[in-house]
């Protein structure tokens, strides 16, 4: 059929030969799979032995990366800054993304409405290594802009990211900045491809816009959020770029994630890779099983 | 009429919070470190490129937008030939697999990026290519291949299945019904699932810390410049920052457009 067929191209002819679901999905699958797998498997092999960059050779030690993470209180302070991170900045970007979303729904309509999803998507358009860089430009005691208004009313100024209460904060503004602000485009287009008579019936119900949203709008977009939500913990996970570039995890350790410590201990400082291993097994196991398990539910959920 | 006033504040509130970080950034660019370090924030100055000048002609800067060049465009290259035909056999050809592969390719994105790096640099170095162009390819490979699998699934989703079923009565192969019938129809949604995972793979910047000390990429260069000695060149930072974040903006209308045409589609 292919001969007869003057259209037939030689790859068209090799394409059909071998079946193109096969050559299709064949070399893309196997090449996911090779890049996939060795550093898993790398990682775990690594984490059983004592490799450094310090001292030539290594042997198996079984647990004892393991089991020195049980009393390293580096690292519990790496697990606890990581969740704070999670829960701020999926939290933090979510109410952004909901109420600017229902905000600019009923007040700003027509070109002014696309102008301003415009300007909200470029943040998150940002290198996170450009993002990072203009806001510490702009926290900066010394000449930061964000010093001047307070200056101007007497307050002197704050050093936001070199205080160990407000440098996580600081840098998960940012985080929000870029995301809570994407979303809220998303949560946007959501509003507009709702049907507009169960909108209109519940206005004549609810006393007030923000009641028509909370009872009516929200939950029939439920399948939507939750998505975002699980797009955004994943997505939080990535802190590493922002967080290495404005603070690197300082002051002290005050910012100082997991990936930023598994970071510091195998690449950066010490180069005490088995340990960097170790520690970025169980960032993996915690993450694939956390997000596993939230991915089959919200799955659940959204039906 | 108060609506229309409230709509107007809310406007200029956002526009301010969103866009006045990047502009101030822009605006000091053009700016000597005296003008920078004025007490009184200054909009009046004299203007010079002077910043742009000395980092364009940082050998650093240029090293690292030639390799950031070429390392994206091989990745993406790489995952536009190998993820869009998988895209639609998985629509098409394979649909039993679908939500399987679609799963595994999500489930990449969850491995955290320093757990990818650390054996990364060990295998690399085993296999004599570590801090190469070639190895980050590869490593991002794994980003590219996987996020156009994911964004190019719903694109051809929207494909109709009727125009494909008449062209292969017509006689086209299976390759030809891809290539002529439904590549055509779900370009547009294509363009832009492929400038996301550019985005992405552009601004990435802890696996190619990891990966390279000679070989590396712009997002390295700019970040390593807060860390250079004692006074921080803050004309050249905000100089450097514009620069980097110059190609993912270029395409920021094409992207909004495909956030439309996403959103009109999925309902």
């Amino acid at each position: 059929m292919n001969a007869a067929n003057p259209r037939a191209e030689p790859f068209g002819k090799l394409w059909s030969h071998v079946g193109f679901a096969r050559l299709a999905l064949g070399p893309p699958l196997a090449l996911l799979v090779l890049m996939s797998l060795p550093p898993t498997i790398g990682a775990l092999l690594l984490a059983f032995r004592n490799v450094s960059l310090m001292s030539p050779g290594s042997r198996w030690v079984g647990f004892a990366n393991f089991a020195r993470m049980l009393t390293d209180r580096r690292l519990h302070n790496a697990l606890r800054i990581s969740l704070v991170w999670e829960v701020v900045t999926v939290a933090g970007a979510v109410a952004v993304a909901v109420l600017l979303g229902v905000l600019i729904f009923e007040t700003v309509k027509g070109r002014a409405r696309d102008v301003i999803c415009l300007a909200l998507i470029l943040p998150i358009l940002l290198p996170r290594v450009s993002a990072g860089l203009i806001w510490r430009f702009m926290y900066s005691p010394l000449m930061g802009i964000m010093k001047y208004p307070l200056q101007l009313v007497g307050v002197p100024p704050v050093e936001y990211l070199s205080q160990p209460g407000t440098a996580l904060y600081a840098v998960a503004v940012v985080d929000i900045w870029q995301w809570g602000l994407f979303f809220a485009v998303i949560m946007l287009k959501l509003l507009e491809t709702l049907p507009a008579s169960p909108l209109e019936a519940a206005r004549l119900d609810y006393a007030s816009t923000w009641g028509v949203h909370w009872f009516v709008s929200l939950p029939m977009l439920r399948p939507a959020l939750i998505t975002m939500l699980f797009v955004k913990a994943v997505e939080s996970l990535r802190s590493f770029d922002l967080i290495y570039t404005m603070t690197n995890g300082g002051p002290g350790i005050a910012t100082e994630t997991l990936d930023l410590y598994a970071y510091q201990t195998g690449i950066g400082m010490s180069g005490r890779i088995s340990y960097a291993a170790a520690m970025s097994v169980l960032l993996l196991i915690l993450s694939t099983l956390a997000f596993s398990v939230l991915w089959k539910r919200s799955q659940r959920w959204s039906e | 009429m108060k609506r229309g006033l409230g709509g107007a504040v809310i406007v200029v509130v956002l526009l301010f919070a969103t866009l006045f970080p990047v502009l101030w950034t822009l605006l000091s660019s053009f700016k000597t470190l005296k003008d920078i370090v004025t007490p009184v924030p200054t909009l009046l100055f004299q203007p010079t490129w002077q910043n742009y000048a000395d980092v364009l002609a940082t050998p650093s800067v240029q090293h690292g937008l030639t390799n950031s060049a070429i390392v994206v465009g091989c990745s993406l290259g790489v995952g536009m030939l190998l993820g869009v035909p998988a895209a639609y056999a998985l629509v098409r050809h394979a649909p039993q697999l679908k939500s399987d592969v679609l799963f595994y390719v999500l489930s990449l994105r969850f491995m955290p990026p320093v757990a990818i790096a650390i054996p990364f640099i060990v295998i690399y170095t085993d296999l004599g290519i570590n801090d190469t162009r070639f190895s980050l390819i590869l490593t991002y490979c794994l980003t590219t291949i996987s996020t156009i699998i994911w964004l190019g699934v719903p694109a051809f989703e929207q494909v109709p299945r009727e125009i494909e079923e008449a062209a292969s009565l017509e006689g086209y192969t299976e390759f030809e019904v891809f290539r002529k019938v439904a590549l055509p129809v779900a370009i547009p949604s294509l363009i832009g699932a492929i400038l996301f995972t550019f985005v992405i793979v552009w601004n990435e910047l802890l696996i190619a810390l990891s990966l390279t000390s000679q070989n590396f990429t712009l997002p390295v260069v700019a970040a390593s410049f807060t860390t250079m000695g004692m006074e921080v060149p803050w004309g050249i930072i905000n100089a450097s920052t514009i620069l980097l974040a110059l190609p993912p903006f270029l395409f920021i209308g094409v992207i909004m457009r495909f956030l439309n045409r996403f959103f009109r589609a999925a309902h």
